[in-house]
């Protein structure tokens, strides 16, 4: 709590207006070989899967049984991180949570790129990527549509909702803050800002309705984010395989997503506050109510796990049980435990409120957490596929350097695109920080507890 | 007939900018704008007007968005009628979640598109006496009134502890 003394107790409107458009200064050299290094990845990742698109699925390691393995994975874990996101700027603003202005902007960012990167991993998994549009209605001469009954359709129907309303939001909620920016910028940025805040002046006319499509805006997040992550683990609990056919699936996927997704936060927002000089708005304050959100979703997620073993021992079904057993004790029971310490155990450091407070500790436990829920989308999709109702067909997975290589370059994407919008959009959402200015000093006041 | 002037005050914070719309308002003035940098609950409480009618365009998005569903799930299940096992062609619980995705992307849009259309978005004009101050950290009330009241106004924004008070012609 030391640093505590560097910070102004009694920041003012100037202040927020002072810190964030720092942080919008043109970048140094550093920031663009590190964008130049992720789009170089991506630049790989790309000539990858345009050898598969070439070759066939042929190159990855997918092979019968496991017809689903690290693309998936992908896509579920990318779209489990982007609900944080939208838990942050649309459930906490309906709470009225007071820490989370300064931090929603951020997350918002991070869900509308993270969607972008899952959305893709779909697409890479197809055979034949230039039939995508099939999975959506369209008049064609044949009368042939989508199967409305299958999981996969609800899919595309809610991750591309999911993708538009959170663009949505996100660009909404920029307009006061572009508008406050294009007022303090000049050139060819004057002009982005000019266009991006459609002419906003913050009269009480705009005010007045923006409120109200704010408001229902996230009033309609809300349920769309909860739906989403419901719909994606439904792409397995339909499915009649043991290990997925489980009716808990929907809530624990959700809790694991929000779980993932705030450690993911606090991975980007630990090494981003130094970075571009953000601490004075970002204090550990921020970090302790995300910490405690980690926390509490972790044991949720750790009840998850003991209920699916319980309801698989209680429901007598060998060919569940067996499942389950080689999923702890198989080939791949090593990621099992591995996602039993990361995300059960690593997490219980939270319930140190000094631990809460120690940034550089709280970006360690995030990291594990990552790894954690990675593995864990893993074990349930490779791991119950790899072992089904018949032994003679079981067979395990290996990664080809195809599939590793559009792995890499999916992380590489999201950072880069995140890393892009962080230096040239008001990351931190100036016009709701200064509304609630008064919370946030009250926490430094109080050196950080929670008010 | 007397000729009618614009009074334009700045406020250094939203109570106190409240604070002079409502005693402005006590004193049967109704023309007053004003400029804000947050998105203030206080001065839109004080200025009193109703509610937006954006939720009603949500609304309507969203109850399209439902239509829209049933029409595509039920339409097309009719269109190419094929029994698989003998399970109904229009099934309805999947079919619902179509249906509320639709519900919420259409309500989302028509959310976004309803303020603009509602706040004269994009504006391609700066509105008249708006300062850059006002997106930072001034709040700005603008009082049309007759030239005889402007004494009244200017007193009564001072009072609420006006920063600066400037007379324009309207």
């Amino acid at each position: 709590m030391a640093a505590a003394l560097e910070i102004p107790v009694d920041p003012g409107y100037r202040d927020v207006d002072r810190v964030v458009l720092r942080a919008m200064e043109p970048p140094g050299l550093a920031y663009w070989i590190w964008i130049a290094f992720c789009f170089s990845l991506v630049g790989i990742a790309a000539i990858s899967w345009a050898h598969q698109i070439y070759t066939g699925l042929g190159v990855t390691g997918l092979r019968q049984p496991v017809m689903w393995a690290v693309y998936i994975t992908n896509f579920v874990f990318w779209v489990g991180i982007a609900h944080s996101g939208t838990l942050i700027s649309a459930i906490l603003y309906l709470f009225r949570t007071r820490w989370r202005t300064a931090v929603y902007r951020a997350a918002e960012t991070m869900t509308l790129f993270a969607v972008t990167t899952a959305g893709l991993f779909p697409l890479i998994h197809l055979g034949r990527v230039w039939f995508f549009y099939w999975l959506l209605p369209y008049p064609n001469e044949r009368y042939l549509q989508p199967n409305f009954r299958s999981p996969l359709v609800w899919d595309a129907f809610a991750v591309s909702t999911y993708l538009t309303i959170s663009a949505l939001f996100l660009f909404m909620g920029l307009i006061p803050d572009v508008a406050n920016v294009r007022e303090r910028s000049a050139g060819w940025r004057r002009t982005l800002y000019t266009v991006l805040s459609f002419g906003w002046q913050g009269t009480d006319e705009q005010w007045r309705h923006f409120a109200m499509a704010y408001l229902l805006m996230a009033g309609l997040a809300t349920p769309l984010v909860i739906s989403v992550h419901s719909v994606v683990s439904w792409d397995f609990a339909m499915a009649q395989l043991p290990g997925w056919h489980s009716t808990i699936f929907a809530p624990y996927f959700v809790a694991g997503a929000i779980f993932s997704g705030v450690a993911m936060v606090i991975t980007l927002l630990v090494p981003m506050r130094r970075l571009l000089g953000i601490e004075e708005l970002l204090t550990p304050w921020h970090f302790d109510n995300l910490a405690k959100v980690v926390l509490l979703t972790s044991l949720v997620v750790t009840y998850s796990y003991i209920t699916e073993t319980f309801m698989t021992w209680y429901s007598g079904d060998p060919i569940e049980q067996m499942t389950f057993h080689m999923r702890y004790f198989g080939p791949w029971g090593w990621m099992f435990w591995m996602m039993v310490v990361c995300n059960c155990l690593i997490p219980l450091l939270l319930f140190s409120p000094r631990i809460r407070v120690n940034l550089r500790a709280l970006w360690i436990i995030s990291l594990f957490v990552n790894v954690g829920m990675w593995s864990e989308r893993f074990v349930i999709i490779a791991g119950s596929l790899a072992t089904n109702f018949n032994p003679s067909q079981w067979a395990f997975w290996h990664p080809s350097i195809t599939e590793i290589m559009i792995t890499v370059g999916g992380f590489a994407w999201f950072l880069g695109l995140f890393s892009l919008f962080v230096r040239f959009m008001p990351i931190i959402s100036m016009t709701e920080l200064k509304e609630g200015i008064v919370w946030l000093k009250q926490a430094l006041r109080k050196g950080w507890s929670t008010p | 007939m007397s000729s009618e002037v614009e009074i334009v005050a700045s406020f250094a914070d939203e109570e106190r900018c409240a604070r002079a719309i409502e005693a402005l308002r006590a004193a049967r003035f109704s023309a007053i704008r004003y400029f804000a940098p947050i998105p203030s609950e206080k001065l839109a409480e004080a200025m009193h007007r109703p509610k937006s009618w954006v939720r009603a365009l949500v609304l309507g998005g969203g109850i399209t968005g439902v239509l829209t569903g049933i029409a595509i799930t039920v339409g097309t299940s009719l269109e190419w009628n094929l029994d698989v096992g003998g399970k109904p062609v229009v099934s309805v619980p999947p079919f619902i979640i179509i249906c509320f995705e639709l519900m919420i992307l259409f309500g989302g849009i028509s959310a976004v598109l309803g303020f603009l259309f509602f706040a004269r978005l994009p504006a391609l004009e700066t509105a008249p006496r708006y300062s850059s101050r006002f997106s930072e950290d001034r709040f700005g009330v603008v009082v049309r009134c007759d030239d005889a009241d402007a004494a009244r106004v200017e007193a009564i924004l001072n009072e609420a502890g006006a920063e600066e008070v400037l007379r324009e012609a309207a």
